[in-house]
């Protein structure tokens, strides 16, 4: 892949999975956030074939390959199925009300740039001017934990920040070693099976996914 | 002499800019509403109703308040003036406008804001209970429009290192990866919103109802009649039509004429009206599948524009 | 020859995981899992003596690698694995026997318990600090089904709490690793990828990475790992997680899985002092330790509780760590491994005495449990000797250690900090006794009988606590190992 079309796919792609992390925030739809959630494990496979294809590095376009098939389709459709499975499957109260939170991830955005400042400083490639979008998804992703009251979104918060640290990944290092690689991606995978699997349980000891009524252990 | 024939060719941008704007932003309405009505199964009023209604309030009696101002009286006038004098200057047929160089983004936005709070102060002028609560929620609009526009144009201009508004249009014809980068797309869709939001159509305002609760533009416009509503009409459509017509510049710059010849000039028109119609088509689509949102939840997508318009300056940061 | 030693030890827990899937609970069943612990603690015997004073034992082409500092991790992980199994069986058994739980849920317990073993055994025995990343996430995810098995509400929602926070901490690790592979890449010596997180190799040109990105790298992999470590301010799973796992689970969490958590941060902290100095983490590791110190001591006082007021010792304990970490001489390391010997034999013991009285007493309230050393001498008395050793009392090994931490931390300027922990600690130490007291002490009622313990309790736990007082009062036969140990990360 030539140099300036490399650039501009890389930077689409690593703007998509950003763009995806701030609608996640927006959206109150379990089932849309869940779905962009999707479309962003596509657009970071599409960062990790760019970057694999400019390298000609096959293990990296295989971690490509995982990747759309693990977070692309396999965890979206575990969590699509948490979400049909529940009645009402939106984010009714989260702790902070929207406009206040899309605010909170334009700030978090400018703190992972001023964050990142080393790394930036470290790589002068266009892959590296990148980082801090990975960054500032990964902020994004622990600020949703903290802020969301839903089973399912805390899910995806979850995930947006594994998805955020696999974009600093590629970007910084050109990916792990596959063995690591394949170990994280299994370990991401059956912690969400885990998640869900408790997700059931609280459903049928507390009736809800809504995690305020977790309250009975506190000191 | 040469001089002279500069001037002329400028006039004559100008006022092919401006007869298209005016008269077709009008037709714009009627294109919106005949896809509506077509997609909701209805025949629809003819495309060319709009002009219609105009031509017709323009012959009747003009009727105002006892208790109207100067300020009343002036705001039908400015909201026109303001499409008028940006028409005149925009990017909109060719990329060479009158007075390019002074074609600012931020002029742009400005101008275009005095109409809106020229508007709103006549709607205060006569006291009524409507005018005020119209003036008020579009006032809440604005106020949450302005700073995700400027945001938008900030994103626009930090990586091109200019405010100017043809300038824009022009880098994106000569380097199309410019088009393709994430800041310009991040801003364009976070203008889209704000050109949703003011302009009044859905989800943020429905055009077409007239229910005290939810009406926004047509509580301001309430106390209209004649003349007066029919400049109302024209100032209002034109700013859509505006607007749209500077997005799809941005978004899709090719066809825009690189200068003022007379053919240049047609082509340019006849893709300026292609695209704007087809924006207007996406539109009014998308309206039919579209609930009015409570005023409540607009914060939500105001902030969601301007995070997006955000996001597109902090890629400029990255991208360079 | 070490190399298949080092297998076998990866190799003994997971057979045993897979026989306990492939059959339903039963008593021999469970019998395995302890012969295969016993493997486990043989293994890491001969792999100590080996490397105490030898090179570094590798394995699978140098992807699995055994230095003095992961021969101890692995002799702890298999001291306090054999007890938590022996007590799993009698622990199974009943709520099998009650009808708790069905045979093939008693199966998967058994199997958990296996996996997250071998995890634990993973983590301290790779070459490679993502794979020790990879196998610490693995814990918490065997970990999770464990805490919540007993399916109450509560152990539902303690569950729940623990996978969501640990997460978050472990993938702050992992961000923090992903760094340190990146400063590691840009060192100079060009792009293998495959050797970048290679310990070895990255303390060999620490002093050669980018002090800027290491900072950063740092401060994540602390904040990441203190999470499964249990330092505030991310220890609020902790004491849920602690109190509603069964007591075996519990023993293993606290008396090792912490510790576990803790070597990583050890690691790390080898390759930034290289690479910035020890003054960086010095000050990152005193505020962390001192933070636990004071919220376990803050909460202590008032708890009512008897495993959440073990659960926040273990806070506290893991935050004294932290502080002799932070000196970071090699006495202090020597000590530091020496408190995770002995705390991680204490607190075995004591999360599985508190077992026994909630199995028996059926309550975990401290206030509705009295007069044990009366009623229930067995167990009463396990618990009291524990407790002395806990709050640190000679002749018990955290005495040792206890001393050692605060010599190296007065030795290295940290005397102030040092004299913050111990204002602390007596807190602790006045809390501590006053509930243990509430437990212990009284006399019989009126027409009570004393109640014997079962030998299967009492036996295990005894020697456990013997071995602690052997290991404070002559520190055989550790004390070589631990220098050594100290020696690869400190110097």
């Amino acid at each position: 892949m030539s140099g300036p079309s490399f650039a501009t796919a890389l930077e689409l792609g690593a703007g998509a999975v950003l763009v995806c992390a701030v609608l996640t925030m927006w959206r109150r739809s379990l089932a849309a956030i869940v779905r962009l959630l999707a479309l962003q494990g596509v657009a970071l496979a599409a960062v990790a074939l760019v970057l694999g294809l400019h390298a000609r590095d096959g293990v990296l376009v295989g971690v490509g390959a995982v990747v759309v098939v693990e977070k692309g389709v396999a965890l979206p459709a575990v969590l699509l199925r948490v979400v049909a499975r529940d009645t009402s499957s939106r984010e009714t109260a989260p702790l902070v009300n929207v406009p206040a939170s899309l605010v909170a991830t334009g700030a978090l955005t400018l703190l992972a740039f001023a964050v990142a400042g080393p790394v930036v400083a470290l790589v002068p490639t266009v892959a590296g001017r990148l980082v801090p979008l990975g960054l500032a998804t990964a902020l994004i992703g622990i600020f949703a934990m903290a802020v969301r009251r839903r089973a399912v979104s805390q899910i995806v918060g979850l995930l947006l920040l594994d998805n955020g640290i696999a974009l600093v990944a590629f970007l910084a290092t050109g990916g792990f070693p596959l063995v690591v690689e394949l170990g994280a991606s299994l370990d991401v995978l059956l912690l969400v099976v885990v998640a869900r699997v408790l997700g059931t349980r609280l459903h049928e000891r507390f009736g809800v996914l809504d995690l305020d009524e977790l309250r009975e252990l506190h000191d | 002499m040469s001089a002279l024939v500069r001037l002329g060719a400028a006039a004559c941008v100008a006022v092919v800019q401006v007869l298209l704007v005016a008269g077709g932003g009008l037709l714009l309405l009627g294109v919106m509403r005949k896809t509506r009505s077509r997609c909701e199964g209805r025949v629809g009023p003819p495309v060319r109703q709009p002009l219609l209604d105009v031509v017709k309030l323009v012959s009747k009696q003009r009727i105002r308040p006892a208790a109207a101002s100067p300020v009343f009286v002036a705001g039908p006038v400015v909201v026109a003036a303001t499409a008028v004098l940006v028409t005149a200057v925009a990017p909109l047929v060719t990329s060479d406008p009158p007075l390019a160089r002074s074609t600012d983004f931020f002029a742009v936005v400005l101008v275009l804001l005095l109409g809106s709070v020229s508007l709103a102060l006549a709607a205060l002028d006569t006291a009524t209970p409507f005018g005020g609560m119209g003036a008020s929620r579009a006032t809440t609009i604005g106020a949450l429009t302005e700073p995700a526009l400027l945001a938008v144009v900030l994103a626009l201009s930090v990586p091109a290192r200019t405010s100017n508004l043809p300038a824009l249009v022009r880098e994106g014809i000569v380097d199309p990866r410019v088009v393709a980068s994430p800041g310009r797309i991040l801003a364009l869709c976070a203008f889209l919103v704000v050109i949703v939001a003011e302009t009044g159509r859905l989800p943020v305002d429905n055009p077409q109802t007239h229910l005290e609760l939810t009406m926004i533009h047509e509580a301001m416009v309430l106390e209209y009649s004649g003349p007066d509503l029919a400049l109302v009409t024209v100032g209002e459509s034109a700013r859509l039509a505006l607007l749209l017509g500077i997005f799809v510049n941005l978004a899709v710059p090719w066809g825009v004429a690189p200068g003022r010849g007379a053919a240049e000039l047609a082509v340019g028109s006849a893709v300026l009206v292609a695209k704007v119609a087809i924006a207007g088509i996406a539109i009014a689509t998308f309206e039919v599948f579209t609930a009015k949102l409570r005023l409540f939840r607009l914060p939500e997508v105001l902030a969601g524009a301007f995070v997006l318009a955000l996001l597109g300056v902090a890629s400029t940061l990255v991208t360079r | 020859m070490a190399g298949a030693v080092l297998l076998a030890v990866l190799g003994a827990p997971l057979a045993a995981s897979a026989c306990a899937v492939l059959c339903p609970w039963r008593r021999a069943v469970g019998w395995l899992g302890v012969a295969a612990t016993v493997v486990v603690l043989a293994g890491g015997v001969v792999l100590a003596a080996r490397v105490v004073h030898g090179p570094a034992v590798t394995a699978l082409g140098g992807a699995l690698r055994v230095d003095a500092l992961g021969a101890v991790m692995i002799v702890v992980v298999a001291l306090v694995g054999t007890l938590a199994c022996i007590a799993s069986v009698r622990y199974l058994d009943g709520e099998v026997g009650a009808g708790h739980c069905s045979r093939r849920h008693a199966a998967l317990y058994g199997a958990l318990v296996q996996v997250f073993l071998a995890a634990m055994l993973l983590a301290v025995s790779a070459a490679n600090l993502a794979m020790t990343w990879v196998a610490i996430e693995a814990t918490t995810i065997a970990t999770t089904f464990l805490v919540g098995h007993r399916g109450t509400r509560r152990a539902v929602e303690a569950s729940w709490k623990y996978v969501a926070i640990c997460s978050v901490g472990i993938a702050t690790a992992f961000l923090g690793t992903v760094l340190v592979d990146l400063a590691a890449l840009h060192a100079g010596h060009g792009p293998h990828a495959s050797a970048n997180l290679d310990w070895t190799a990255l303390v060999a040109e620490s002093p050669r990475l980018d002090p800027g990105v290491m900072r950063l790298a740092f401060a994540l992999v602390v904040l990441g790992y203190e999470t499964k470590v249990g330092l505030a301010p991310m220890h609020s799973w902790l004491p849920d997680a602690h109190s509603q796992a069964p007591a075996p689970v519990s023993a293993l969490m606290s008396g090792v899985l912490l510790a576990v958590a803790f070597y990583a941060v050890l690691r790390f902290k080898a390759v930034a002092d290289g690479a910035l100095g020890p003054g960086f983490s010095r000050a990152l590791l005193v505020a962390v330790g001192l933070l636990s110190l004071a919220v376990a001591a803050s909460l202590l006082v008032a708890q009512r509780d008897y495993k959440r007021m073990l659960a926040y010792s273990s806070i506290e304990h893991m935050g004294l760590v932290a502080l002799g970490a932070a000196a970071g001489t090699p006495l202090a390391i020597a000590a530091v491994l020496l408190h995770i010997v002995g705390h991680g034999l204490t607190k075995a013991v004591l999360f599985l005495g508190s077992g026994e009285i909630l199995a028996t007493e059926k309550t975990s309230e401290i206030g509705q449990v009295r007069a044990l050393l009366a009623r229930r001498p067995g167990v009463g008395g396990l618990m009291g000797v524990g407790l002395f050793a806990l709050l640190g009392l000679p002749p018990f090994s955290l005495f040792v250690s206890e001393l050692g931490m605060i010599r190296a931390e007065v030795d290295v300027g940290l005397g102030w900090a040092a004299g913050i922990a111990l204002a602390l600690m007596a807190v602790v130490f006045a809390a501590l006794t006053s509930h243990g007291r509430q437990m212990l002490l009284g006399p019989l009622a009126a027409g009570e009988r004393p109640t014997r313990t079962p030998r299967i309790v009492v036996v295990p736990l005894a020697t456990a606590l013997v071995a602690c007082a052997l290991l404070g009062v002559v520190a055989w036969p550790l004390a070589p190992l631990l220098e050594s140990a100290a020696k690869t990360v400190a110097r």
